[in-house]
């Protein structure tokens, strides 16, 4: 009765026939500004059509491809910013990598460090995903699965600076093993690939945690019963159960892992030394420094986004056995 | 029955997971202890114990305005990723919309790219557009890789949303703007919180985007990187334990919020 009595009052105190809303939004609705600018568009279907596509189509567009459509044009130039004579279109700067084993066996070496950090990765991530998802009860796994998470809301740096302090000369692994004995001499464990590795494992391991957790969550537990009960041993339910049911999480758990991998910027620069220079280095030094290549440096870019991607979705076919739904 | 899960190797299970946690935490841990280390280098073990460091870094005018300029970046990548990163959200979710599952794939595309490729694409894109680098090419820089993260959050969260709440709203006479602002964006809430949460993270810890768009004006990731390469004191350590806390806690209060809006 109140909420009635209440609402004929409202209907009495409002000029207008229109509906009434308490709060600025309802100051608003009901100003004769609103009516004429906002109003208009809300209440016709083609502005409202075309207000609502405007924005995120331009934004699309002009900053999710016109970056990527200008690299690729400037990877075809001879010159940037362009000549006086002006510009020639040429492919030398493809041709350029593959004649060059400076530039060519970094990004190989770059692929390769990918793909072995991924597969390491998930290797060493599924256990623990497993565990999370299926043997902590259902009470404690939000807990399980904070304590893996909030080391990740540390920065990249500040990561990268603990792997460092961690895996030096003087650093927290060496010291511990000359206390207990068992080395005279550091062991040299930063500037190589071990190091890269560690680190940018450290770094992204987070990418395969979530997907494999998600999708190792959704199995349902009557399906691995029903292969027990027809006489299915761990091993067996495992590879012919749980892993093709697993698929999904591990094919974004990988891809997202070798994406972040290849361009991974910061780390390399931190935690690698000179014998393990890698690609994006490389590629950095073309666009800072002295040497101002930026064609060169455009169409390394692309190579290398085109590699990534296509690498990708070979994965996802060969792994998937279907293209894999966006949506 | 959870026992057949379990006669799995429990133990070797239970085991990685533990070892992983220790993986994790451990040098993060040792990190956070070297900045209470009363000496001028960096190395183990510690004998005595000061917090000096942490009086020096909070004198530091060069970190403090480094976190200023930081948090400034951040908070505006956050406000244009939301509502641009929403309304294609929208877009995407109108109905008859065509070619929707291109415009979903166009709009993560910046996500997809690896970090590196990028940066090296908007620092093109902007010298070719004439921008200079410096505070509008990292917001815009940063808002572009954050609309992605945006846009899958609201989704998600759209998808779950009954039809009817918005054809209500209109049946009782609220024009489409109103209904939005009334019906769409508070159920949208929880989302909203959680991405811009993550858009702010994500923003203050990047460093590669940064590197090539940036200015003079250093921001955190910037002055801990010249810190790291220019040589070892425990300042860094403190000034990184300092950045660590705030942002694990910002972390841990988004991650509760958005938790209890799922289960509510």
């Amino acid at each position: 009765m109140m909420v009635d009595s209440s609402m004929t009052d409202t209907a009495k105190v409002s000029p207008r026939a229109g509906p009434s809303y308490a709060g600025w939004i309802g100051k608003l609705a009901n100003s004769p500004i609103y009516a004429a600018t906002i109003g208009l568009i809300a209440n016709s279907r083609m502005a409202r059509l075309v207000l609502l596509l405007a924005i995120p189509l331009i934004w699309i567009v002009t900053l999710h491809i016109g970056p990527i459509y200008q690299m690729a044009r400037i990877s075809i130039m001879d010159n940037y910013p362009p000549a006086p004579g002006g510009t020639v279109y040429t492919l030398d700067n493809y041709r350029l990598f593959f004649q060059e084993p400076l530039y060519f066996m970094p990004f190989l070496r770059s692929i390769v460090f990918a793909v072995c950090v991924t597969a390491t990765t998930l290797i060493v991530v599924y256990p623990v995903a497993y565990y999370v998802a299926k043997v902590v009860k259902p009470e404690n796994r939000t807990r399980a699965l904070l304590l893996l998470l909030t080391p990740f809301w540390a920065g990249e740096l500040i990561r990268t600076f603990s792997v460092i302090m961690f895996l030096a000369n003087r650093g927290a692994v060496n010291v511990f093993l000359r206390e207990i004995g068992f080395i005279d001499r550091p062991i040299i464990m930063l500037y190589n690939y071990f190091s890269l590795s560690f680190g940018v494992i450290y770094l992204i391991s987070l990418f395969m945690l979530l997907p494999l957790y998600s999708a190792i969550e959704k199995i349902p537990t009557s399906l691995v019963d029903a292969a027990a009960d027809l006489g299915a041993g761990p091993w067996a339910r495992f590879r012919r159960v749980i892993l093709p049911l697993s698929k999904d999480g591990i094919i974004s758990g990988c891809s997202l892992v070798y994406l972040t991998s290849i361009g991974v910027f910061a780390a390399p620069l931190l935690l690698g030394g000179p014998n393990s220079t890698i690609f994006p280095e490389i590629i950095a030094s073309l666009f800072h420094g002295s040497s101002d290549k930026w064609p060169e440096g455009a169409a390394f870019s692309i190579l290398m986004l085109a590699v990534s991607l296509s690498t990708v979705g070979l994965f996802m076919r060969v792994v998937g056995g279907r293209t894999v739904k966006l949506m | 029955m959870r026992s057949y899960f379990s006669d799995f190797p429990k133990t070797a299970l239970q085991a990685s997971y533990w070892l992983f946690v220790i993986y994790l935490l451990l040098p993060l841990a040792l990190m956070m202890a070297i900045s209470f280390k009363d000496a001028n280098f960096v190395a183990f073990p510690i004998d005595k114990w000061t917090l000096k460091w942490y009086a020096q870094v909070l004198q530091d005018k060069q970190f403090l305005e480094a976190c200023a300029y930081s948090i400034f970046i951040a908070l505006m990548t956050t406000m244009f990723a939301t509502i641009v990163g929403v309304w294609i959200a929208l877009l995407i979710t109108t109905e008859g919309m065509i070619a929707r599952s291109v415009i979903f794939a166009l709009a993560c595309l910046p996500a997809v790219v690896p970090g590196l490729i990028n940066a090296i694409s908007m620092r093109i894109f902007i010298r070719v557009l004439d921008i200079p680098t410096g505070t509008g090419a990292i917001i815009l820089g940063h808002t572009v890789h954050a609309v992605p993260f945006v846009v899958i959050m609201v989704l998600t969260r759209l998808r779950s949303m009954p039809n009817n709440l918005v054809d209500a709203a209109r049946d009782l006479g609220a024009d489409s703007f109103v209904a939005f602002m009334r019906v769409t964006l508070p159920y949208l809430a929880p989302a909203l919180a959680g991405g811009m949460v993550f858009c702010v993270l994500t923003s203050i810890d990047d460093f590669v985007r940064t590197f090539f768009l940036g200015g003079y004006q250093t921001t955190l990731p910037m002055l801990i990187f010249a810190k790291v390469q220019g040589g070892m004191s425990p300042e860094i350590n403190a000034m990184a334990t300092l950045v660590l806390i705030v942002t694990a806690a910002v972390g841990l209060y988004a991650e509760h919020l958005t938790r209890r809006s799922r289960t509510r």
